[in-house]
């Protein structure tokens, strides 16, 4: 299979300008400003296969997003070898623009005063559609999305989940070989959010587009994605199917519960009660003993539930988990 | 570049007109209030030159040619937008590095959009100047055929402030907060440019200086072809007016590319 992206030891590192405190120190960095360097990635290689959907994930500040960016031709590489759909992204941005699609979570290619419809139009020229073939990708889309009644809305009266799936249509218009997201669920209710990764992994299927998400959510990299890299301080720690992740770095997940009843108890092995308050109980369930959807079963069928939650546990204790577990693979 | 891919591009970057254009359309409040304003400042301006009796010192011209003057410089400098807020903004906000994905360039799609916006101001405020100039001096100027020569001048010199705002606010790369730069050179324009008086009020060793700088092109060019009917005049500041818009595309290439080496050197 072709390769989609291949990065060979890529080193990234900004210069950064010290602040000096006092009014001598301003005077001094105006003259001759201090700077120091910052390593955002550290030597990180990996390639993936076209059509692969990868979840690139760490917790804050890990470099996920500096990658990102120079494999988008944002940025270039201080050094390293890097490749994105045969081309290489510093010097070719102009023309990997029109084979790459980038959605950035905390960002929006949206005019937020218009409708996001006008936004597609005027991407439409950007990528030099045929105007037929426009009108038919944004109808597919547009229904695929159900956005119909939303796009013609002013983005900025949409709610975040509205404008997130808006986002994504602006992004896929163009087919693009690659998409790049960015955090696309931040800030989405658990509605929205499922709402998202249902559609992110379905359109990757059906366009046969090679998906990179970041994010720190390891929701988005289990609903999505069937392979993950793990970076941490700029160094890639991990790269796995995400069957393989999650069985030996997420082996419990947390279930919260509100109920009519006062209590809920549970019998099955695996799963522990945590402290909890009247009416709401707190259970952690450790997956290699019992699956998710057994504990649930049990759990509809001995309350009248009023609200339930599954939440994993989150990025830095994965983190933690997979150092260990590196640590002792080291020791053995 | 063929003749068929100059036609491309050129239409992206008209799309980004048309869509600024559209939305400026769409914050009628922010026109009106920009009509108002206009309409309040030809007014406060004419009665002050009526009291100390300026046009006494402009000859060939009186206080009607006078107010004419302030309405076309005030159409040609509000109709501008701040685009230098929209690129800091984006500067500050890392907004810019997303931008960059798209196969259009940065600056050239952001000076589209202020020249659509810019266009929709001209086509509105024109008549409210026009209009409130009228009323206000109780008629046209003694010679109304120069006020022809205004509008092409007028789009000269909405191009020039819109290029050096691109190039404030560019300066963001290096200097985050660019409202000093812009305030300096609004300052400038105000002065220099001949703003609230022609610069043939001036005093000569002035007039020379302000004439050496392109801030006369930004109002006074425009204006004067309300005191009277100078094709010659009109030609002239036309051509320096091309020449200073070549001069800042050149330092917007430059800065834009040094920009991007910013960028991706000190972080996205």
């Amino acid at each position: 299979m072709s390769k989609a992206i291949e990065l060979e030891q890529l080193r990234k590192v900004f210069r950064v300008r010290e602040r000096t405190h006092g009014v001598l120190g301003s005077l001094r960095g105006l003259v001759a400003p201090r700077t120091r360097e910052v390593v955002a990635v550290d030597g990180v290689s990996f390639a993936i296969a076209a059509g692969e959907r990868v979840a690139f994930v760490g917790p804050n500040g890990a470099g996920k997003s500096t990658t990102l960016k120079v494999l988008a031709g944002i940025l270039r590489p201080t050094s390293g070898h890097v490749r994105v759909a045969g081309l290489e992204p510093g010097r070719d941005r102009g023309r990997l623009g029109y084979r790459i699609g980038a959605v950035f979570g905390q960002r929006s290619q949206l005019w937020m005063h218009l409708p996001a419809a006008d936004t597609f139009d005027l991407l439409a020229r950007i990528y030099e559609l045929a105007p037929g073939e426009y009108r038919a990708r944004r109808d597919e889309l547009v229904r695929a999305f159900e956005i119909a009644e939303i796009c013609e809305k002013p983005v900025r009266q949409l709610s975040l989940g509205e404008r997130m799936r808006c986002e994504l249509v602006a992004s896929l218009l163009h087919r693009p070989e690659i998409l790049f997201l960015d955090e696309p669920t931040i800030g989405l209710d658990v509605v929205a959010k499922a709402t998202i990764r249902d559609l992110v992994r379905e359109r990757g299927r059906r366009d046969g587009c090679t998906v990179l998400l970041t994010s720190h959510d390891t929701g988005d990299m289990e609903r999505v994605c069937e392979r993950v890299l793990v970076i941490h301080r700029g160094r890639l720690l991990l790269d796995r199917p995400v069957d393989a992740l999650r069985k030996s770095f997420i082996p419990r997940k947390r279930i919260s519960v509100v109920s009519e009843e006062v209590e809920l108890a549970l019998d099955l092995p695996g799963v522990r009660r945590l402290p909890s308050a009247p009416h709401r109980t707190e259970l952690e369930v450790d997956l290699r003993a019992v699956g998710v959807d057994r504990v649930v079963t049990q759990i509809f069928a001995r309350a009248r539930v009023l609200d339930l939650s599954v939440e994993d546990p989150p990025m830095e204790e994965i983190v933690t988990a997979i150092y260990a577990g590196a640590s002792a693979d080291a020791a053995t | 570049m063929t003749a068929a891919r100059v036609a491309i591009v050129t239409g992206k970057y008209l799309a980004f007109a048309r869509a600024a254009a559209r939305r400026a359309l769409a914050e009628r409040t922010v026109l009106i209030g920009r009509s108002v304003f206009l309409g309040v400042i030809l007014f406060a301006f004419s009665r002050i030159w009526h009291v100390i009796g300026a046009s006494s010192a402009l000859p060939g011209a009186g206080e009607r040619e006078l107010v004419w003057y302030l309405a076309v410089s005030e159409w040609s400098v509000l109709s501008v937008p701040p685009l230098f807020l929209a690129i800091e903004a984006e500067v500050r906000s890392g907004d810019v590095a997303c931008r960059l994905v798209r196969p259009v360039g940065y600056v050239g799609s952001q000076i589209s959009e202020a020249v659509g916006e810019a266009a929709l101001r001209l086509a509105v405020l024109g008549p409210s100047a026009a209009l409130f100039a009228w009323a206000l001096s109780g008629g046209f100027p003694a010679d109304p055929r120069g006020l022809w020569f205004a509008l092409p001048l007028g789009l000269v010199a909405t191009l020039i402030a819109i290029l050096f705002m691109a190039a404030i606010g560019l300066s963001a790369f290096w200097i985050i907060d660019t409202s000093p730069f812009f305030w300096i050179w609004q300052k400038l324009t105000f002065v220099l440019g001949g703003l609230l008086f022609p610069l043939e009020l001036y005093p000569d060793w002035l007039q020379r200086i302000a004439h050496a700088t392109p801030f006369p092109l930004m109002c006074w060019a425009p204006a004067r072809m309300a005191l009277g009917f100078a094709p010659r005049q009109a030609l002239g500041s036309a051509l320096q007016g091309l020449l200073w818009v070549g001069i800042l595309i050149g330092l917007l290439v430059v800065m834009s590319r040094r920009a991007r080496a910013r960028l991706t050197v000190s972080g996205g």
